[in-house]
């Protein structure tokens, strides 16, 4: 790691094709700023995303980087830091891609609580196939497969998250730049699963959940004085269905991420050119 | 006297079967003897026909035979279950005394051996060993000095403590003294000999995993399904001595791509499965393909389709391993033939897999998995293994690998199909991958040449593969004979064995087992030399046979089971010579 790198190190040549004005733009400069803020460079962190308009996100940074199947980039995630514990990683989608396909993975990396960041793209719509409702999208939300509205519960990702004892759970807004890029920045700090829910709207499919929306509608936790270690408290912020708040809404400050609980501080890459030296001990427990 | 003798213990599940056999199966090993052992396991954790079969003889053994010599039957659905196998003057040892035996009488020209289990053991202090005193009962009638199970019996209740073990020595002695005093001994006809031998005894998916330790395996992340677990319960506490680690994922989809995302940090990864996990991770074979990540995916089959039969045997996934996933992806697919060969096998996935960057279908079976075998301890010889990272690059040698504006090229189109890899943390290598169609920085792209380039670019591995690598049969049997049978995985012990059986009738067979299904040999030449060819498998429409025709332009002819069951020696050269029979009838 070294301490003169700059986000713009971890932007990589290749024009963003999001639309002109997509919230992803702030999601992502705010994701380089915490990474170059908390020392990390792009030979050190390993990204992974989904699929959808988020999951470009791959594209644009560098880092070393893989661009998975739609849901499934959890997994990818804790397979890279188990594997080596000095990368830092960071994983990426959307809320189709997270709370959708991926819903499964989702809750099961955040009991896992291994030592990485969850950067969520919500913008309450799929789009990269055009406008079709995602699990966030709310219960009368008109879109071409749905004309009259999901008609269903939107998944409060927040809750899901803290149900399943997320350690570190937090929302911020794309177009707040400083507040997300701290938010952030908080997610990489923490010893744990850091989970970000970003509202990032999307300016082409939904103008319900728009810049002008999330502006008027958020409320700030630390304005509120919040306090982030108080379970009961942020219970109380999650399941208020009619406030969209940034901040970090929960925070366990004791959290022994998994890595650490499995002891595993190893780099896996490094293996003799043989079988280990004391490999026949393995046959000659079959006697 | 015969030498070679067929033994079993069946019962309920639940009623402690599988322990007890295993108990048996350590003692003739330890006592230098070959051991094959089988399972006939139904789907259910209490209740249910099970049964834990053990042959054994001072001649190796590599698979079954419709034969029972000496039966443990702790129900009557024991005897029932197993009567094809039983013969004149086999023994049945069955606790008179118990309710459900009460009225069982063996059936005629067997030796029914009424032994009070259940009595004997509470002599010793406790109802629960009443397999150990059929264990010693056992000893006795085929004439096998008890000393022999009493390190066996060490083994398994050592760490419960040394009046356990006492206890469970005592309870064998109860029942060998039984049998000695109860019963007339000239009536059986069975002696074993001892040898100075030592020999290992191990199952299929151990051999995985053992291969996997010595072949550097740190990561494995897989979920439980039969008859795959074994595979991760061998590695689960093993690949942590090493500094690796086993990860329960919450299903097969995050499995293979934890192992996905292991793999690209540097580890040796792996996952093991069984075919309904095999569905649920193809669509991320394909991305493992498209992104060249060294991965070895494990499949042990068991009867399919969709939940199909889960612990009876079938060889019934080729198809899908060697075609499954929407677009075309080139695989190396590796089917190791014996136990041993699991572990070379296994070793040789993991080279594969880092030197042409492409996943690896190691593919076993149940038979394989489950069934243990003896084996000269030097068969798994850990020096000998040879650890092949191919294009590893590191800072030093980066340069080399830049394009003009200083970035890494990690699909750099390299005429052998093969391109530089770095691993993250490597400054200057930072790259991206995707399963989309890419160029050689990783990015995506549609244009037609760059498609067409790196496609043609990881098909090449393929053939750079078939060239460099050996992709040979394993052969047996009189090289010049008329009668040609093929076949893959664990059928090659039975036919082996088969080939001993259709000797003593006079037919010459050449057998091949083929333990490469992708790449795989090419037998058109071996075909044509000879007048018949069978193709052996566990499937009812000849997968093997198909590919095989399709490779070769002949016709061949097939043998194929699917009722659970795997081949046993004895059944196969019937059928064999049967096939022949026919072969004669139909004028040409
Ligand atoms: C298995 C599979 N099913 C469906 C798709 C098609 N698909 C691509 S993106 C997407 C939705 C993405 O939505 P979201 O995660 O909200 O991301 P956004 O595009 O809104 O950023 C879908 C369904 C796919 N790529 N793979
Ligand atoms: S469709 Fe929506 S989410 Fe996708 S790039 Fe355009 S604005 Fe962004």
């Amino acid at each position: 790691m070294s301490s003169d790198v700059r986000f713009t190190d971890f932007k990589s040549d290749k024009q963003p094709t999001w639309c002109p004005g997509c919230g992803d733009f702030g999601t992502m400069n705010g994701m380089m700023k915490a990474l170059a803020n908390t020392g990390n460079d792009p030979d050190n962190t390993f990204v992974v995303a989904g699929i959808g308009c988020s999951g470009k996100i791959g594209t644009y940074m560098h880092s070393y980087a893989l661009h998975g199947v739609h849901g499934r980039a959890l997994p990818v995630g804790i397979g890279v830091k188990s594997a080596n514990p000095d990368l830092e990683v960071m994983v990426s989608g959307g809320d189709g891609d997270g709370y959708s396909i991926g819903a499964g993975h989702f809750v099961h990396a955040v009991r896992r609580n291994m030592d990485m960041t969850y950067v969520v793209m919500d913008n309450r719509i799929y789009g990269l196939t055009k406008g079709q409702a995602s699990p966030t999208s709310r219960e009368d939300f008109e879109t071409a497969t749905t004309p009259d509205g999901p008609k269903q519960a939107p998944v409060n990702p927040l809750a899901l998250a803290l149900a399943a004892d997320g350690s570190f759970i937090a929302q911020s807004f794309s177009s707040d730049a400083q507040r997300h890029t701290e938010i952030v920045q908080q997610a990489v700090e923490h010893d744990g699963f850091g989970f970000v829910n970003v509202y990032s709207p999307c300016v082409t499919f939904n103008d319900v959940d728009t810049y002008d929306y999330f502006r008027d509608a958020i409320v700030d936790l630390d304005e509120e004085g919040h306090d982030p270690t108080d379970r009961d408290a942020a219970q109380k912020k999650i399941m208020d269905e009619d406030t969209e708040y940034q901040g970090v809404i929960y925070q366990d400050e004791e959290s022994e991420p998994y890595n650490e609980r499995h002891g595993l501080d190893e780099n896996m890459a490094d293996i003799p050119d043989g079988a280990p030296e004391d490999a026949t001990d393995l046959v000659r427990e079959f006697y | 006297m015969p030498d070679d003798l067929n033994w079993a213990i069946g019962g309920e599940a639940g009623d402690g079967i599988n322990s007890t056999g295993k108990i048996f199966a350590q003692a003739l090993s330890r006592a230098g003897r070959h051991v094959f052992t089988s399972k006939d396991f139904a789907s259910r954790i209490r209740g249910g026909y099970t049964a834990y079969k053990v042959r054994s003889s001072t001649e190796r053994v590599e698979s079954v035979v419709d034969r029972l010599d000496i039966l443990i039957a702790l129900t009557q659905r024991t005897v029932e279950e197993n009567m094809d196998e039983l013969h004149e003057g086999s023994v049945i040892i069955y606790d008179g005394e118990r309710t459900m035996m009460e009225d069982f009488e063996a059936p005629e020209g067997m030796i029914g051996l009424p032994v009070p289990l259940k009595r004997l053991a509470e002599d010793a202090g406790g109802a629960l060993m009443q397999n150990i005193v059929a264990l010693g009962a056992a000893c006795e009638v085929a004439n096998f000095p008890i000393e022999n199970l009493d390190e066996a019996l060490e083994k398994r209740f050592g760490d419960k403590g040394e009046s356990i073990v006492a206890n469970n020595r005592q309870a064998a002695r109860l029942g060998e003294e039984h049998v000695v005093e109860e019963l007339d001994h000239d009536e059986f006809d069975y002696d074993i000999e001892t040898t100075d031998n030592d020999y290992v005894l191990l199952n299929g998916d151990e051999a995985i995993g053992m291969g996997a330790i010595a072949a550097g395996c740190r990561f494995y992340s897989g979920y439980p399904i039969t008859p795959a677990t074994d595979v991760m319960e061998y590695l689960k506490g093993r690949l942590e001595r090493y500094g690796g680690h086993v990860m329960q994922a919450e299903d097969e989809l995050a499995a293979i791509n934890m192992a996905l995302g292991a793999a690209r940090a540097g580890a040796r990864s792996m996952t093991a499965t069984s075919g309904p996990g095999i569905d649920l991770m193809t669509e991320t074979f394909g991305l493992v393909a498209t992104s060249e990540t060294p991965l070895v995916i494990c499949d042990v089959m068991r009867s399919g389709p969709s939940t199909g039969m889960p612990t009876k045997q079938e060889q019934g996934d080729l198809d899908m391993l060697l075609y499954g996933g929407h677009g075309e992806i080139p695989r190396f697919v590796v089917a190791p033939t014996t136990i041993s060969e699991c572990f070379h096998k296994t070793i040789e996935a993991f080279n594969l897999a880092e030197k042409y960057q492409t996943p690896v279908y190691l593919v076993g079976d149940l038979a394989l998995a489950v069934s243990e075998q003896t084996f000269e301890p030097e068969e798994f010889d850990m020096d000998s293994v040879e650890i092949d990272r191919g294009k590893l690059v590191d800072e030093n040698e980066i340069d080399s690998w830049l394009n003009d504006s200083d970035q890494f090229q990690p699909h750099f189109p390299a005429a052998d199909g093969i391109s530089p890899r770095t691993l993250p943390g490597t400054s200057g290598g930072a790259h991206m991958t995707t399963g989309l169609e890419h160029d050689e920085l990783g990015r995506r792209t549609e244009e037609q040449e760059v498609r067409i380039e790196q496609v043609d670019k990881r098909n090449q591995k393929v053939e750079t593969a078939k060239n460099e690598e050996d992709w040979d049969y394993r052969e047996f049997g009189d090289s010049d004979a008329d009668t040609l049978v093929l076949s893959w995985g664990s059928n090659e012990g039975a036919m082996r064995e088969a080939m001993g059986f259709l000797d003593e009738a006079d037919i010459d067979v050449r057998f091949l087992s083929v333990p490469y299904m992708f790449p795989r040999p090419d037998l058109t030449e071996e075909i044509e030399a000879a007048d018949e060819v069978i193709v052996v498998e566990c499937n009812a429409t000849g997968q093997f046979a198909d590919v095989v025709e399709g490779d070769t332009l002949t016709r061949v002819k097939r043998i194929n089971k699917y009722n659970g069951v795997r081949f046993k020696a004895d059944e196969l050269a019937e059928r064999i010579t049967e096939k022949l029979d026919a072969a004669q009838e139909v004028p040409t």
